[in-house]
């Protein structure tokens, strides 16, 4: 038996390691845990003083068994530890959740464009197209071919921004009913929104400058259900699931029959209010079958097609959805109003 | 139009709770807007408080000259003393009484208290004072026969509701009470009273009034009627009532009788004083060159050619439909009445109402169009009335007239309708709506009633009417589709990324008015509502700049504001508008430009920038792109540091190359490197890029310029622009040599070219 045989055999290395676990399962914190690795695993250890005699593979496999183990065994409780202590750590930093977070930029959709993009939304759901058309108009698409008869009031300079003899502000997105009709061949489904101009005075209900939508539809057999059941879509888009819808029999040069729509009050639901003026309903625009008169206007055979138009202003859809009081508030850019759509 | 329910029902005995009848009247034949309950309130027995009392006493107040005390029996067993202002009456009348506690239409509730001394008990009421007319000179004094204590309600209409209609334009035979029962009558089913004046018959007098019409084109018809020994009267309770109900001034019995018969039937009359006119001739003729007349509202007006007067030998006595003249205007001395019941075209008086900006209610009738069948009972109506009113005799008459119109007849299929409507109704239902509207059958076709006339000329006009009884059963439908056309345009697309990544940058969307007061342009208005409101803009910024200034007053943090419209340019016979977006935010220039090259980014474009000169802008910091302006405003355009931009968006969108191509970026790694150049101060930074670009070619994937420094280092006059550069191929990995190659391309290019001298690290 060598010096080393005699030092192997000397310790009981069950003992040992059962002992160095315990010592370093009991680690509290990194020092306990690097003195009890210093003692069992380090240079001057037992442990490490047998291995450098060992000679014999037997002896060899057993230490090594132990020293791994021991390793491993020290490592698993150090990433114990150091979660232990991140936990702390954590723990003490709290922050009030309460206080505001960073105000970082951001801006704001102006409700018009909102509620454009809701009906555009609406209609390309529906299979239209949506397009804009010229602003400034000549009489001819304005009116004529609208087939507004000659002493309709719209045709007054009291009513109607004129720049000359022939030359007017449109006075609504309806010329994009010809222009469309001219472009092509039905069937035509289209929705047009843009600006239009009404000579009147500046007041809480009225701006000289507002939005419509226009649509029309032209197929074989269309009829005026069809009208209602494209309204009641369109309306509910903008106004909630569970609006209504009624017809009420109205004039327009280019339509007949004409309505306007009327949407149930979201305030009453159709008790009566004072947004609806007590009737339990709102209006909404004006809509009808295209008038034959303008199918002949612009070439297109009344007999084989049918269609309906409708138009509608945004400006007070955004009012209704969003209960905005006054219309010049939508014109004057201030942010206090703005910010909050 | 307003339309009291107690004169409707002389014509149509309509007894369905008024909602139902607005509601119907709504949605098939003019918007009811409202309804005016008007004269005495109704609720906690107010009009028990209203009776008919008889005056037992009247005698001068005690103590005030301007008063009698008065007894009035009210049917209490004991008579009520009452103090009253008016001396109209005496014993033995019979008058209104308002009881202490009646409120009246005003909302005073009346009390019983001392006046001078005196307890009046109660008021005698004059005709203003329960809104039956205008006159507060006396007391009414009512036909004896009621009994003392009789509700007063039911002697006066203390009570009435008022329709506020509002007939569209093809509709004017609702513009009369009448009409308006017509239309109800063929709504609810029920019978209608015969036209009001269309019975009378009797004496026709011998006399001709004499009446020559030179253009039957602008009047079909004339009918003169002749009054002698007129009495110019207030006109009598009733009648004064229904035209205050009916908004209209009472002023005396002839002239209310022309406005009570254009109200009931809804053709306007005129009435002059015969005596005025000379050689007591009618001539209905156009306006001469240079004549003027004054109307009855004392404007002289200054007549074109185009004006059809009523003139007698010498002068203009009217403008037909519009207005009479102040010189034949009947007067309290009136003796002598020429009455005309004519019937006018539209398109004559809607041209000289509109010129003259002149609207009357007599215009507004004519100008939708009146049945020419309607002069002839509104003259016997007319007749009936001034004889009665004011004791006048009817001497001499003239009908003169053209061909009237016959009823159009229109060939009509059934089948269409339920085809329009979209929901069947049986031909034997559709002739049944049909004829309660006044319209006859024939074989295949409808014949028109002459009040409809105008509006109902073609099938699908027949097949409105049938529509408008139909609304409330029309199902929702959707059209069938063979064709779709539900996308976006690529422009369109491309928009609402613009409109999304504006907000994301935190720029809040505002609109503006697209008309300025002072744009340079040929598209001005001649007659603006307001100078602010004139001109077509020709750009955004400057409104926008004028709605940023109004925040900064506001106190507002944090302005970023943009606005997407169009703008109007010059452009032959209309303008070329164009879409732009532009915005406003603090910041200085290169703020704003990240801002411009983010815009660029969002829609996969690259921006060029070079130096620019607006007036709006600051002189040294403003640049172009191909698609508009960017810079610091100008600090007297905005005080502080403010970024500005406005982009023309089809040029914007030109640029994009969405959808953009996939390039391959992994397998091939890039190669990164650091170059600094040292260039004469003059040398701009992006002519150093574009120069790289073109001398490196594709291989050259990305540079940017990281740092500019001036100092001792690089000398007075210099600069030096350090760019962090990536060479890549799609096909290769490049090596050192390679990237040494490429590096020594840009820096020869920018030596020749810039003087340009590379910093070696
Ligand atoms: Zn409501």
């Amino acid at each position: 038996m060598t010096e080393n045989e005699a030092t192997v055999a000397a310790v009981d290395w069950e003992a040992y390691e059962r002992e160095a676990s315990a010592a370093v399962a009991a680690a509290s914190g990194p020092t306990e845990l690097e003195d009890a690795r210093v003692g069992y695993l380090g240079r001057k250890s037992e442990l490490a003083q047998a291995l450098r005699g060992v000679r014999d593979r037997e002896s060899g496999m057993l230490l090594n068994g132990i020293r791994e183990r021991l390793e491993a065994a020290v490592t698993q409780r150090e990433r114990t530890l150091e979660g232990e202590e991140l936990d702390r750590r954590l723990r003490e930093e709290i922050v009030d959740v309460t206080l505001p977070g960073e105000r970082l930029p951001l801006g704001h959709l102006h409700p018009i464009t909102q509620v454009r993009r809701i009906v555009e939304d609406a209609f390309l759901g529906l299979g239209y197209e949506i397009r804009d058309d010229r602003e400034v108009e000549t009489l001819e698409y304005n009116f004529d071919k609208l087939a507004f008869a000659p002493t309709h009031p719209a045709r007054s300079p009291r009513d109607t921004f004129f720049f000359d003899e022939s030359h007017v502000l449109r006075t609504e997105t309806s010329p994009s009913q010809i222009h469309a009709l001219e472009e092509h061949e039905p069937p035509i489904y289209m929705v047009s929104i843009g600006r239009v101009y009404r000579r009147d005075a500046i007041t809480a209900t009225r701006y000289p400058i507002f939005h419509q939508f226009e649509g029309l539809a032209v197929d074989e057999g269309i009829t005026l259900a069809d009208l209602k059941g494209t309204l009641l879509h369109v309306m509910r888009a903008l106004y909630g699931p569970e609006r209504r819808i009624r017809f009420r029999t109205h004039f327009f040069p280019f339509t007949e029959p004409s309505i306007e729509p009327d949407v149930s009050c979201g305030i009453c639901d159709g008790a009566g209010c004072r947004t609806c003026k007590h009737t339990g309903w709102i209006e909404m625009g004006g809509a009808g079958v295209v008038d034959p008169q303008v199918f002949e206007n612009v070439g297109v055979d009344p007999e084989r097609w049918s269609g309906f138009a409708f138009g509608c202003g945004l400006e007070r859809a955004a009012q209704l959805r969003h209960d905005i009081p006054d219309i010049r508030l939508l014109w004057e850019g201030d942010l206090r109003v703005l910010r909050q759509f | 139009m307003r339309v009291p329910l107690s004169w409707l029902r002389e014509y149509v005995p309509i007894e369905v709770p008024l909602g139902e009848l607005t509601e119907r009247l709504s949605v098939a034949s003019a918007e009811v807007e409202g309804v005016e309950r008007i004269g005495v309130p109704e609720a906690d027995g107010n009009l028990e408080r209203f009776r008919v009392g008889r005056v037992l006493e009247a005698e001068k107040h005690p103590n005030a000259d301007r008063l009698q005390l008065c007894r009035v029996d009210v049917g209490e067993g004991e008579p009520r003393q009452i103090v009253c202002g008016a001396w109209n009456f005496g014993p033995g009348a019979t008058v209104a009484v308002a009881l202490p506690g009646a409120v009246l239409p005003g909302g005073l509730e009346l009390e019983r208290r001392e006046v001078r001394g005196e307890l009046s008990d109660g008021m005698i009421l004059a005709e203003d004072e329960v809104e039956l007319g205008p006159d507060h000179a006396g007391i009414m004094v009512l036909a004896d026969g009621p009994e003392p204590g009789t509700p007063l309600v039911e002697v006066l209409p203390l009570v009435d509701d008022v329709l506020l209609l509002e007939p569209t334009g093809n509709r004017p035979d609702l513009l009369a009470v009448y009409g308006v029962a017509r239309e109800v009558a063929a709504l609810f089913d029920m019978p209608l009273a015969d036209v009001p004046g269309g019975q009378s018959s009797g004496h026709v007098p011998e006399g001709q009034v004499e009446v020559e019409v030179d253009d039957f084109e602008a009047c079909p018809r004339y009918i003169g009627r002749l009054f002698e020994n007129v009495r110019i009267e207030p006109s009598p309770l009733w009648l004064k009532s229904r035209l205050l109900v009916a908004g209209m001034r009472p002023i005396a019995n002839v002239v209310d009788v022309t406005n009570y018969v254009m109200v009931a039937l809804g053709n306007p009359l005129h009435a002059f004083d015969f005596e005025t006119l000379h050689g007591g001739k009618i001539v209905v003729r156009r306006a001469r060159k240079g004549e003027e007349m004054r109307t009855l509202d004392g404007v002289e007006r200054r007549l074109e050619p185009e004006d059809l007067l009523i003139a007698d030998t010498e002068r203009a006595i009217a403008l037909a439909g519009i207005m009479g003249g102040e010189e034949t205007e009947i007067g309290a001395s009136t003796t002598t009445v020429l009455l005309e019941a004519a019937n006018f075209e539209p398109f004559t008086i809607f041209k000289t109402s509109e010129r003259l900006r002149l609207r009357t209610e007599g215009s507004n009738r004519w100008e939708k169009g009146v049945d020419p069948y309607l002069a002839a009972p509104a003259a016997a109506l007319a007749t009936e009335l001034l004889v009665e009113l004011t004791g006048a005799t009817w001497t001499a008459q003239s009908d003169v007239h053209a061909d009237l119109p016959e009823r159009p007849v229109v060939c009509y299929r059934p089948e269409r309708a339920d085809a329009v409507i979209g929901v069947a109704t049986p031909v034997d239902d559709q002739h049944a709506l049909l004829a309660r509207l006044g319209f006859e059958r024939g074989d295949d076709t409808v014949v028109v009633p002459t009040w409809r006339a105008r509006d109902v000329t073609r099938e699908i006009d027949v097949v409105e009417e049938i529509a408008r009884f139909r609304l409330e059963e029309v199902p929702f439908t959707l059209p069938v589709r063979r064709a779709m056309f539900g996308t976006l345009t690529r422009e369109q697309q491309l928009r609402r990324r613009i409109e999304d990544a504006l907000v994301g940058l935190g720029f809040s969307e505002t609109y503006t008015p697209s008309l300025r007061p002072d744009d340079e342009t040929d598209w001005k208005l001649p007659e603006p509502i307001a100078v602010e409101l004139t001109a077509l803009r020709t750009s955004l910024l400057p409104s926008l700049v004028e709605a940023v200034r109004r925040n900064v007053d506001a106190g507002a943090e944090q302005i970023a504001l943009f606005e997407l419209a169009r703008i109007y340019l010059s452009n032959g016979e209309l303008p070329n508008e164009r879409l732009h977006v532009a915005g406003v935010a603090p910041g200085g220039f290169a703020r704003v430009k990240g801002v411009v090259q983010a815009l660029y980014e969002v829609l996969k474009a690259g921006a060029q920038f070079e130096r620019a000169d607006h007036p709006l802008f600051h002189p040294g910091k403003t640049a172009r792109t191909s698609a508009g302006i960017v810079g610091e405003l100008n600090p007297r355009i905005l005080d502080g540091e403010w970024g500005a931009f406005e982009l023309d968006l089809e040029s914007l969108f030109a640029e994009s190359r969405e959808p953009v191509a996939y390039e391959d970026v992994i397998t091939y790694p890039a190669v990164r490197q650091d170059l600094a150049f040292v260039v004469p101060e003059q040398v701009e930074a992006g002519e150093l890029v574009a120069a790289a670009r073109e001398a490196a070619g594709p291989q050259l994937r990305e540079v940017e310029i990281f740092d500019v420094y001036r100092g001792e280092q690089v000398g007075e006059g210099k600069k030096s622009i350090a760019f962090s550069v990536a060479f890549q191929s799609p096909e290769r990995t490049l090596s050192d040599e390679d990237a040494a190659a490429l590096r020594r391309q840009i820096a020869d290019a920018l030596g020749e070219r810039f003087g340009a001298v590379l910093r070696t690290a």
